[in-house]
């Protein structure tokens, strides 16, 4: 009689074990399935933001280089604008000073004596360059100053050096000249120059 | 059981309508971005090549020039001027352009030194009507552009022989002498009755909104009748700046070329101090003569400057 009692005893600790291991089995499976999907779904996170900013970049960097392109295609057209007509620039041109009106004439004797830091950036972003083709002082290039003018060959319009890409235009470079007769016209064969820099 | 499969069913729902949501928002967010930069850098694109077209306006010996400016859509140009950076000013253009029936909003000023345009506050059409003539003052101090849209038409009553002359040579089609549609801008010389804008040649003064605009010259006349008097005195006095630099120019020119026995005495210092002091076009009067007496002593030396 007592053998059954602990028999019963033990099937009943037996079930109870059973039991308790029933509930424990579902309730982690639960658990690692939740996980996982929130693993799943952080992953996924993680490559649809990767995928949206390698995009973003992509665009980014397709316009930035666009823009790059139409930044440079503007200055080449300006300068290309700008050499046409500089020429007649108050600032530049001959005017009625030297006879007759002259076209696509710089007087040299104003140039010189312009004072290039009150006109800095006052023709865009270009480096504006004059260059006298014939005939070359000593046949090489000497950069003019107050001192070795006319005896020069550079007329430098802008304080920048010239770099990158130019354009330019002939023109004549016309000034006053003293002789033994009085006071001469003398107009040269010269090159204007308009140069800007590309950012593409 | 059943309560805790809804309960995860409920949070990754939820978590992914939140991310997805912020997502989508960033998405969004940045599309709008972009195609705002892309209007405004179209804008501003628009705005740096109507710049660069204006060069060619720069004359030589002509009296005028003349161009037409065809846009692919409706645009407004901002004229926009600042008369107190740098020793000349600036001249500021903004752009906007009709898309998807709306103006397009852009705070980006394309600037220039070295241009003057004379029009109303803000010119809107398709194509656009240009011309430029040159001020001298008295050397040349600069071209002067005006821009009218071509859907806008200016009719002048009553002008001289030589404004009439002009106006055809121009060959604009929105600029009429005889036959003038009727909702035109009426601009009258002489003592006309019923119209937008009034002329005095002689007097040498513009008349409109009860505003009088001095002039000098017909380069600054046409300046007053296409442009706002804003836009006309600020310009003016960017003019009056440039006149200031050139007549140094021209006396350190002068000084110059005195050492190859060219004398000259003109004045210009005084000019320059005169147009440093200008305030605006009712103050054109006082430098007026002075102009007038460089321009004959000018004329009669043996030694020209300009």
């Amino acid at each position: 009689m007592e053998k059954h009692k602990e028999y019963f005893l033990l099937c009943k600790k037996y079930k109870a074990q059973l039991k308790n291991k029933k509930l424990e089995i579902p309730s982690f499976q639960l658990q690692k399935n939740g996980q996982l999907k929130i693993q799943q779904m952080a992953f996924m996170l993680i490559a649809v933001t990767i995928f949206f900013v390698l995009v973003g970049m992509f665009v980014l960097a397709f316009k930035f280089s666009d823009l790059k392109k139409t930044a440079t295609d503007l200055e080449e057209k300006n300068a290309m604008l700008l050499v046409t007509k500089l020429a007649n620039s108050p600032e530049l041109s001959c005017g009625e000073a030297f006879g007759t009106g002259k076209t696509n004439c710089i007087d040299t004797d104003k140039v010189i004596v312009l004072n290039k830091k009150d006109y800095e950036g006052f023709w865009g972003n270009a480096n504006i360059e004059i260059r006298k083709i014939y005939p070359k002082t000593n046949g090489e290039d000497v950069v003019c100053e107050l001192n070795n003018y006319p005896n020069c060959d550079i007329i430098k319009v802008s304080s920048g050096d010239l770099s990158g890409f130019d354009t330019s235009n002939f023109v004549a470079l016309c000034r006053k000249e003293s002789s033994d007769s009085g006071v001469n016209d003398k107009c040269e064969l010269g090159k204007l120059i308009v140069n800007y820099k590309s950012t593409w | 059981m059943g309560e805790k499969g809804f309960l995860q069913f409920s949070f990754a729902w939820l978590f992914a309508i939140v991310v997805g949501a912020f997502i989508l928002f960033l998405a969004i967010f940045f599309v709008s971005k972009l195609i705002g930069q892309g209007q405004a850098e179209t804008d501003a694109k628009t705005g740096k090549e109507i710049g660069i077209l204006l060069n060619p306006l720069e004359t030589g010996f002509e009296s005028a020039k003349t161009l037409s400016l065809t846009m692919p859509v409706e645009t407004r140009i901002y004229n926009k001027c600042d008369n107190h950076t740098g020793n000349f000013g600036k001249q500021l253009i903004q752009i906007s352009q009709k898309s998807f029936n709306r103006w397009t909003e852009t705070d980006i000023d394309i600037s220039f030194i070295n241009k003057y345009l004379f029009s109303e506050g803000y010119v809107e059409g398709k194509k656009f009507n240009i011309f430029s003539k040159p001020f001298e003052f008295p050397f040349k101090v600069s071209d002067l552009i005006y821009i009218t849209p071509s859907s806008k038409n200016y009719c002048f009553v009553g002008a001289p022989t030589e404004i009439e002359e002009e106006i055809t040579s121009l060959g604009q089609q929105n600029l009429f002498i005889k036959n003038c549609p009727e909702e035109s801008v009426k601009i009258c010389f002489g003592g006309a009755n019923s119209c937008d804008i009034k002329v005095d040649y002689e007097g040498g003064f513009v008349q409109k909104n009860s505003k009088k605009l001095y002039f000098y010259g017909k380069a600054l006349m046409y300046a007053a009748i296409f442009s706002d008097s804003e836009t006309y005195e600020c310009q003016l006095k960017r003019l009056m700046q440039r006149t200031e630099q050139l007549a140094i120019l021209y006396d350190d020119k002068a000084n110059f070329v005195s050492r190859y026995g060219c004398d000259s005495n003109l004045g210009l210092l005084q000019l320059s101090n005169s147009a440093d002091s200008f305030k605006d076009s009712g103050g054109l009067n006082l430098i007026f003569s002075e102009v007038e007496q460089i321009k004959m002593q000018h004329d009669g030396a043996s030694c020209k400057l300009w």
